[in-house]
């Protein structure tokens, strides 16, 4: 069997085992399932591996500082986790992730709303259009009715007809819209699912 | 679901493709509408190869084993194209992957292309960079956001699955003043990606970016086929509504 046909082969296999154990052999499914998770957690060690032998490369060829951090961030943690594992620290890993990295991306989270609004403005700014005005126009709306139906400083009449805007726009306008975009998704995810089945399309064959 | 009408479904869209793909391998031609998203990966990688510097494209943090693996392999075909173009020209992509399972893949698509390119020599596993696992979506795109600026990418396209987080990367890419292309699943991130760019790939536009980029006749097929089916729901919605109200 050619260097080409056997990967297909294999793939074809054990797509439509995978698909009959799902519809028929739940056991048969769920064994291949693991297999794939094994597989998944090995591809994540390469993974971790490939990361840190990019930015060695750049902190010895490059001189680059933040490959440097990276890569004894990398160290220190592996080390904290032999030691913990040993019993010399105790939950040294954990500490790392709760003081650095959750600060760390708690931080950039706060500031998607900045980043956000930016975006708005430069949308603004690059096409005047009436879809990018429209956009604009009901992220406002809805900022607004979300800021006066949650105050209970204003008089109801002013806050209800607020509250029913947003609510139609959620209801109707964005449910409509979510709908036929994941009837899309969910159509392209079958076609190209059974392209991959039936060995058409072959990713994994360079 | 009955398993039996979900393999009468399987077997009639099967069919379908099949019946297709026949139609279109005898020459019968079809008319896409345009994709500006699309026409715009032709164009970065042009500007890309004229500058001298590379395009960065993420494939986003959906695993292959994963149920939004089709997505992946959606974005994959875009890599596989952006690759064969780039690796003729001496400009690989700049390749981030933000799940493990990805990281091979594509690997495999940047050697294939350098091999098809004749410069295999020139092909090194960095090329792929893996940022970070899928459950550190900030990391990701700050790790992309730091891939663009340092290695100053000419564009930027991320393909694949992202969430809300991918304005990070795309404040980086706009202060560059960088054409952006943003393919993706995730309605919170398409939100994003229309503030940001105009070159957008909505939901299915991903799944059928590449036969707009390859048009072979499987995958132009696979585009009727899911006409047809966008078709009878379409319908069956509308009778089903049309139903409620009548009878209350």
């Amino acid at each position: 069997m050619s260097k080409r046909k056997l990967p297909l082969a294999i793939a074809i296999a054990f797509g439509f085992l995978t698909l009959l154990g799902l519809l028929f052999m739940p056991d048969l499914s769920h064994l291949l399932l693991g297999w794939a998770g094994f597989l998944a957690a090995v591809a994540l060690l390469l993974g971790v591996l490939n990361l840190l032998a990019v930015h060695f490369g750049r902190l010895v060829n490059g001189r680059n500082v933040y490959s440097g951090v990276l890569v004894l961030s990398m160290v220190v943690v592996f080390g904290l986790a032999i030691t913990d594992a040993l019993s010399i620290t105790e939950n040294g890993v954990t500490t790392v992730f709760n003081w650095i990295q959750v600060p760390l991306e708690t931080a950039l989270a706060s500031l998607l709303a900045f980043f956000l609004l930016f975006a708005g403005f430069y949308m603004l700014k690059r096409q005047r259009s009436p879809g990018a005005i429209l956009f604009l126009l009901t992220a406002v709306l809805l900022l607004l009715s979300q800021a006066f139906t949650a105050t209970t400083l204003l008089p109801a009449n002013i806050r209800d007809p607020f509250q029913q805007v947003q609510t139609i726009i959620n209801n109707i306008i964005v449910t409509a819209g979510m709908r036929g975009l994941l009837i899309g998704i969910a159509l392209g995810a079958i076609t190209l699912s059974l392209r991959l089945l039936l060995g058409l399309d072959q990713p994994y064959n360079k | 679901m009955n398993p039996l009408l979900t393999l009468s479904a399987i077997v009639v869209i099967t069919l379908l493709l099949i019946i297709f793909t026949r139609r279109g391998r005898n020459g019968r031609s079809v008319s896409l509408r345009p994709l500006s998203a699309v026409s715009s990966l032709s164009n970065q990688m042009g500007e890309a190869i004229e500058s001298g510097r590379q395009v960065h494209i993420s494939l986003g943090q959906a695993g292959l084993a994963g149920t939004a693996a089709p997505t992946s392999a959606a974005a994959i075909h875009i890599l596989d194209h952006l690759a064969k173009d780039g690796c003729a020209s001496g400009a690989p992509p700049l390749t981030t992957v933000g799940e493990g399972t990805l990281l091979p893949i594509a690997q495999d698509s940047l050697r294939g292309a350098h091999q098809a390119a004749g410069r295999l020599a020139a092909y090194k596993p960095g090329m792929a960079q893996f940022v970070a696992v899928e459950t550190e979506p900030y990391a990701f795109a700050g790790g992309m956001a730091a891939v663009i600026q340092q290695n100053k990418a000419s564009g930027n396209v991320m393909v694949g699955r992202f969430g809300p987080e991918i304005a990070i990367t795309a404040e980086a890419a706009a202060r560059q003043n960088m054409s952006q292309v943003i393919g993706t699943d995730d309605p919170s991130a398409l939100a994003v990606a229309t503030a940001v760019t105009d070159h957008v790939l909505i939901g299915e536009e991903l799944f059928a970016a590449a036969a707009y980029l390859e048009g072979s006749p499987y995958q132009i097929a696979s585009l009727q086929v899911q006409d047809i089916l966008r078709t009878i729901i379409a319908i069956a919605i509308l009778a089903l509504a049309a139903y409620q109200l009548l009878t209350g």
